[in-house]
């Protein structure tokens, strides 16, 4: 029983994560039109960055606040470099230039920092444990993850609902050519909005980077489930990234524990039957 | 459609196509492995181009296919002696087509965004399939200790333990694959995946199941990429699970567009190229110590440039050298339309059919009879429900409620391919042609729609049938003289009456007409009413229309839809007479125009 709270709270955990990656990823689709195979990258560098900034400043939140502007700046660069050339182009290319974007960012990361597994320490503050049963207890830092991730999600949904981006955002979403009709320019729209979407991506990275360490190839495995998560919530879907982060999170804590072997299928599977049942995801548009 | 290449690039593959078979001669054993790879791959990507640039399925799990043709190798070999040969490359194809048929049978739910994700997640799952579960060893990979060979009688005619005998089948095989490939293509089956790849909207209401195209497509290349995956199998003995993974999907979609996707020739190049690019920037000796330990720098800069400057990739490079041929001008069948007999066409009729979007009902309650032989005209202000009953009609969208009938055969809620082969062709408002495809090519799309099943390679026994069909839709709709002309290159007028040549083609005798006279000179106007009139000599119509004068002209019976209901139905006299029609619709318009006769 007391194993199953505990693998309730690291689905829970574990997909909140998630999301703070795939509603980047959503974000990007909804509004840009681009299929963004890089974004996992950008999760890989916030993981790094975690690892770098934290021996500079000696802690995980000061990390953050140092690399979430530079993860943002760093997006904007990219964009105005490589991906305002996408919007016009088929899918293909996007595809195929953000995949180009993998194999230079994965060479950079081997070059700077090697490929062995690195760890970032957990702030002393919060290296605690709290204690379940007798033999299970539950680290802080995990719960502070939590508590973190919620609130930027919160945030994130105030941003989109009630302010004045926010609202060019949604407008820009359903109907783009309107809002540059209107007088908005949405270069630069699209510029920030990729830019946030860089941004989430790494922050969930460095956040998790205390739990999971840095490794080459973490974001592949971050990519994948993002795409996983978008397609069972739905394209552009902020909330469909919500339910479905949660969904695929806590799929893979049981399936660890009770089918380790089948754990990766389990999610595959989950999203097939969603496609079945609604092929344009949970909250998608028909 | 594809082509035959240009002969520039003939005599540069027949060339390439000398130097391989001559480099075991000239080559030592690492060149002849390393051309084995070249080849293998080869094989492999061609294979993908027929989703990708024949059918136009960008697929981002293609390479799943590839490694589990060579696990397939792994599974039907003993562990201390060779395997049967020819065993191991049927398991390979069928393990590859297999796996294809299930990813494929969902994935075709699906379209662009939502079908790379669930591809490309569907080839992680085949890969975590063999990486996580041990039922090929795992994460460490598989052996296949001795190489399989082919022995009947005791006598071994072929062995793939020999690099020269591997060698040589290989090279036999791409050169099998690229000409079996390009003749698919060429068959009718091939002409219907280009033609969906193009407008697949447009191929469902000529009669096309898209899916079952879709899903054919993606098995054979499926079966395909297996076999490569069971030759890649015997190159070294040795299968890892990352040859499922994404990276190779993504690296085969990369030598596809490098060489040029939708040429079959092209990403047999683009293998070529990219291994050797990767294999030179890796190769210390030759690049210097720094660009071969980043070589992976190296190839994703490469790319990067390759697709900002969006070249058609390898192949487009032969075009600088002579352009494409001209389509061959064949005389076709001179049918006489004028005298060809009357014919009883079909009745339409729906009963209290309604349709609604959310609270807004588009079609409430329209019940009503279009007789055969005739013109329907079916008039109505902006947002009266027009486009949704046509939808209805051809079966694009399904009724909330009612039905729709045609010649006592209730066909509600059929999907529109299959309403399609009941006899109703459809036109849509914005000219809906197969621009790439000449004037007869589109024809021919059409009349084969009801031909054969999904896999038809020949036109066999209807290829008499078929051409006369599409010599009589052209005389028809007065475009023989236009057969071999590019059907983007015509005007606007043109492209209408090829339209209707297309439904023609099909064998439709129930037309329904979207605006077909919408931005039309008074004189192709006339024309095509002209021929609108000749056609209820076996055709029923039903036409949708905003150009008043016209439809007056053109129809024998008329119905009015205001607000997604039946207004008034009845002859354009009584319809010029009707004053709730004059009140609510015709204004001052009737005033104007309509009222002199």
């Amino acid at each position: 029983m007391s194993l199953a709270l505990i693998q309730i709270l690291n689905g829970l955990q574990n997909g909140l994560l998630i999301f703070l990656a795939a509603s980047g990823l959503t974000l990007v689709f909804g509004i840009l039109g681009i299929i963004n195979l890089s974004h996992g990258s950008f999760y890989m560098l916030g993981a790094y960055m975690a690892l770098t900034l934290t021996s500079f400043t000696g802690d995980i939140f000061l990390a953050l606040a140092l690399g979430a502007p530079i993860a943002f700046v760093f997006g904007m660069a990219i964009e105005w470099l490589f991906i305002r050339h996408l919007y016009n182009r088929d899918h293909l290319q996007q595809v195929l230039l953000t995949f180009a974007l993998i194999l230079v960012f994965n060479e950079i990361q081997q070059s700077v920092w090697g490929s062995h597994p690195l760890s970032i320490p957990t702030p002393s503050y919060l290296s605690a444990s709290i204690p379940i049963t007798g033999s299970l207890s539950y680290p802080v830092y995990r719960a502070a993850l939590m508590l973190i991730c919620l609130g930027l999600a919160l945030a994130m949904v105030f941003v989109i609902q009630k302010t004045r981006v926010g609202r060019m955002i949604r407008a820009a979403e359903s109907n783009r050519e309107m809002v540059e009709a209107l007088g908005f320019d949405a270069r630069i729209l699209f510029r920030l909005v990729f830019a946030a979407g860089v941004t989430l991506a790494a922050t969930a990275g460095i956040l998790a980077a205390p739990v999971e360490s840095a490794y080459p190839g973490i974001g592949d495995r971050v990519l994948i489930v993002s795409f996983v998560v978008v397609v069972i919530g739905g394209i552009g879907s902020i909330r469909g990234a919500f339910v479905g982060s949660l969904l695929i999170g806590l799929a893979d804590a049981f399936g660890k524990v009770y089918a380790p072997q089948f754990s990766a299928i389990i999610i595959y599977a989950l999203m097939a039957l969603v496609l079945v049942m609604r092929p344009a995801g949970l909250f998608g548009r028909a | 459609m594809l082509t035959r290449p240009a002969l520039p690039v003939i005599v540069f593959f027949i060339a390439l196509l000398a130097l391989f078979a001559a480099l075991p001669f000239v080559g030592g054993p690492y060149a002849v492995k390393f051309a084995t790879r070249l080849m293998v791959l080869a094989i492999f990507v061609v294979s993908l181009d027929l989703l990708i640039g024949i059918t136009g399925l960008v697929s981002f799990g293609h390479a799943a296919f590839f490694g589990v043709g060579a696990y397939a190798v792994y599974f039907v070999s003993p562990d201390y002696e060779a395997g049967n040969l020819a065993l191991a490359l049927a398991a390979g194809v069928a393990l590859g087509g297999l796996a294809a048929l299930l990813v494929g049978s969902f994935a075709m739910l699906t379209k662009g965004f939502y079908f790379i994700m669930v591809t490309l997640a569907a080839g992680q799952m085949l890969f975590a399939l063999f990486h996580d579960t041990d039922i090929a060893k795992g994460s460490d990979g598989a052996y296949v200790n001795v190489k399989p060979n082919l022995t009947i009688g005791g006598k071994t005619l072929l062995d793939f333990d020999s690099p020269l005998q591997f060698y040589f089948f290989t090279l036999a095989a791409l050169v099998v694959v690229y000409f079996a490939l390009f003749g698919l293509a060429r068959s009718p089956f091939g002409r219907a995946l280009q033609g969906i790849r193009v407008n697949e909207t447009r191929m469902s209401a000529l009669g096309y199941n898209a899916y079952l195209y879709k899903l054919a497509a993606f098995v054979v290349a499926g079966a395909v990429a297996g076999f490569a995956g069971a030759l890649f199998a015997c190159i070294d003995g040795f299968v890892t699970p990352e040859l499922l993974s994404w990276h190779q999907s993504g690296l085969a979609i990369m030598m596809v567009v490098l060489g040029g996707a939708g040429t079959l020739f092209g990403p047999i190049l683009g293998a070529f190229a990219y291994i050797s690019l990767e294999d030179l920037l890796k190769t210390a000796s030759l690049v210097g110590e720094f660009v071969s330990s980043h070589w992976r720098l190296g190839t994703g800069a490469v790319l990067v440039v390759a697709v900002l400057l969006s070249p058609d990739g390898l192949a487009g490079f032969f075009r600088l050298f002579g352009g494409a041929r001209a389509a061959p001008a064949s005389a076709p069948a001179a049918a006489t339309a004028a005298d060809r007999p009357a014919r009883r066409a079909k009745a339409l009729s729906t009963k209290e059919l309604s349709r609604n979007f959310d609270a807004l009902a588009a079609v409430s309650d329209v019940t009503i009879r279009f007789e055969p032989n005739l013109v329907h005209g079916v008039i109505g202000p902006n947002g009266a429900g027009k486009t949704t009953f046509t939808n209805l009609l051809s079966g694009a969208i399904p009724p909330s409620s009612g039905h729709v009938d045609i010649d006592g055969r209730d066909v509600t809620g059929w999907p529109a391919h299959k309403i399609a082969h009941v006899g109703l062709g459809r036109s849509y408002q914005r000219t809906n042609i197969f621009g790439a495809f000449t004037v007869e090519e589109n024809c021919a799309l059409a009349a084969q729609a009801r031909h054969g099943g999904v896999l038809r390679l020949t036109d066999g026994r209807w290829r008499a049938a078929e051409t006369e069909k599409v010599a009589h839709a052209l005389a028809v709709a007065g475009l023989s003289d236009r057969a071999h002309v590019v059907s983007s290159k015509m005007s606007n007028g043109e492209q209408r009456q090829l339209e209707i040549a297309m439904l023609i083609a099909s064998g439709a005798d129930l037309l329904l007409l979207d605006e077909p006279l919408a931005g039309m000179g008074p004189e192709e106007t006339s024309r095509v009413v002209a021929l609108l009139r000749d056609l209820t000599r076996d055709h029923t119509i039903v036409l949708i229309e905003h150009d008043m004068d016209a439809v007056f002209a053109a129809a024998d019976t008329l119905t009015v839809l205001v607000q997604g209901k039946l207004l008034a139905h009845g002859t354009p006299d009584a319809i010029r007479k009707d004053e709730a029609v004059l009140e609510a619709y015709l204004g001052h318009h009737a005033e104007k125009s309509g009222a002199r006769a």
